[in-house]
């Protein structure tokens, strides 16, 4: 209890940082107060401008724990800020990146991308959305429709729409859990780049554990339903980072340390 | 690609010439059937008149039409929006729908009057049911997970309904549309039986009356041609409206198997 109301003070004293996240005893029940326990009281500090991925085991409650912190679903328990606000409703300043790439079939890539800006009102903002089209390598796809794309130019255009309006928090979902093993690769050497070249605080949720340690700063993971963090590593490689990375011991050592935590919990039996 | 024309094209010709054939080789008395070379010759002869009287059941027809298709893209909308109007809604439609439209058509008569305002809510009555029921199916079928993200986006209903809803629904709104489309000049066609004295309804019966056999048949067959160049004058519009739709890519692209 102390430890929890000493991060929301420091929340208090950091308010400054508008996109670092406080968890404060929050948890989340479905179906009433008999029901199942999704996430069991998590309190948590998130800085801004880390990159953080959390992993742990299907059903552990983490994509949960996301939705509740962009806001997109209420808690049954605790408190939940963005800098100095409250969370009590879809957070504005949140990028999203889901599993799926929900593309709008009808609409073509440069369209799909230019989404949030008419939803939310923003003019002028159709120069970024072929630069980020550039930098993701996808520019001469932008009248394409998604159809014609692969698993892979896809949810690169869904992190372009997420990315468009500057978003402070970028939060992705599983984004690359349905693509091959090469896509998914390239993929998180792209997320690397966009992490240091739009500067957005990042939050991931895995279910890979080399993914998770290789895309972020900080790897909390979770286990168990309820969900709760089980560790919380700090991954000290510096940007940025080669795949190569993934083969030196040190990161081989941090694989077996969230490994052991999910044998530990019967997740994994080796 | 040549077959597909070819054996259709060669089915058609050698029914009619049996046709002609028969007719011809028993002597089948006019008034009775007449030969496809009379009908054609009829409707030579009588073209003017009859492409007059096409015109008047159209127009009762496209007005009804228009009429039917506004009224059930927003009576769908409402129904699909609220479960309330749903309840309340929907029962009565089914019910509206299952009444046998072509034994009420006199009573339209006695509502609405003699001529094309008659005529034109018999249409509306033929064609609402299809736009309505798959406007609501489309409205109802959108994407929940982009629905949801939309909603993170910060969206407005307005702007669900604009964005999201409509669009998905878009599809299944055109294959009402092409229903009601069809059956619309059916249904003018009816309207003008009990309730006009113009039109290729009224041409029908009239003609009939007078065992003017072979002007029936010529304003059938100009009739069944129309609906059909009509029917594909929806299609080329929905090909317009839904570029991007699976059932009108002429390529079929081998993705990658994980998408």
């Amino acid at each position: 209890m102390l430890a929890a109301d000493r991060i929301w003070d420091n929340g208090d004293r950091a308010a400054t940082s508008s996109s670092s996240i406080f968890l404060d005893k929050v948890e989340k029940t479905y179906g009433g107060p008999a029901g199942v326990r999704a996430v069991a009281p998590i309190t948590v500090e998130l800085p801004a401008g880390e990159a953080v991925s959390i992993v742990g085991p299907s059903g552990c409650g983490k994509s949960t724990l996301m939705r509740l912190i962009a806001g997109l679903d209420a808690p049954t328990g605790g408190r939940i800020r963005i800098g100095s606000r409250a969370v009590t409703g879809p957070v504005p300043d949140i990028g999203i990146v889901f599993q799926r790439d929900l593309l709008l079939e009808w609409r073509r890539v440069l369209g799909n991308v230019m989404l949030p800006a008419e939803i939310k009102g923003l003019g002028g903002l159709q120069e970024r959305a072929r630069e980020l089209l550039a930098e993701l390598d996808i520019a001469s796809f932008a009248d394409a429709y998604p159809w014609q794309l692969s698993g892979g130019m896809r949810q690169r255009v869904a992190i372009a729409r997420a990315l468009l309006p500057r978003p402070k928090l970028l939060f992705l979902d599983e984004p690359f859990s349905a693509l091959d093993a090469l896509t998914r690769d390239q993929m998180n050497v792209l997320l690397q780049r966009l992490q240091t070249s739009q500067g957005v605080t990042t939050l991931m949720i895995t279910h890979s554990i080399s993914e998770a340690i290789f895309c972020a700063d900080r790897v909390l993971v979770m286990s168990g339903r309820p969900g709760c963090v089980l560790d919380d590593i700090r991954v000290p490689f510096e940007r940025p980072r080669r795949l190569a990375v993934r083969e030196t011991p040190a990161f081989a050592a941090i694989g077996r340390r969230i490994r052991e935590h999910f044998e530990k919990a019967g997740v994994l039996v080796g | 690609m040549i077959a597909g024309v070819l054996w259709p094209l060669l089915s058609g010709l050698i029914g009619l010439a049996l046709w002609e054939g028969l007719v011809r080789a028993f002597h089948v008395p006019m008034f009775l059937l007449p030969a496809p070379s009379q009908i054609v010759l009829t409707i030579v002869q009588q073209g003017p008149y009859l492409m007059t009287q096409l015109g008047i059941t159209m127009v009762a027809a496209g007005l009804g039409l228009v009429m039917s298709v506004a009224l059930g893209l927003a009576a769908g909308a409402a129904i699909a929006s609220s479960r309330l109007v749903d309840r309340m809604l929907t029962p009565w439609l089914v019910i509206a729908h299952a009444i046998p439209k072509v034994v009420i058509a006199p009573l339209f008569l006695v509502w609405f009057g003699f001529g094309l305002q008659s005529e034109m809510f018999f249409v509306v009555a033929f064609t609402f049911f299809p736009v309505i029921v798959n406007t609501v199916t489309g409205l109802k079928s959108a994407d929940p997970e982009q629905l949801l993200m939309v909603r993170a986006m910060g969206a407005t209903p307005r702007q669900v309904l604009h964005k999201i809803q409509f669009p998905s629904a878009l599809a299944s709104i055109c294959a009402g549309i092409k229903l009601a489309v069809t059956l619309a000049p059916v249904g003018a066609v009816i309207g003008e039986f009990v309730a006009s004295n113009a039109g290729l309804g009224h041409l029908l019966i009239r003609a009939v009356g007078d065992m003017d056999t072979p002007l029936a048949f010529a304003a059938v067959t100009v009739f069944s041609i129309f609906g059909v160049l009509l029917w594909r004058a929806a299609e080329w519009v929905e090909r317009r409206v839904l570029p991007w739709h699976p059932s009108q890519r002429d390529t079929f692209l081998l993705r990658d198997a994980n998408t």
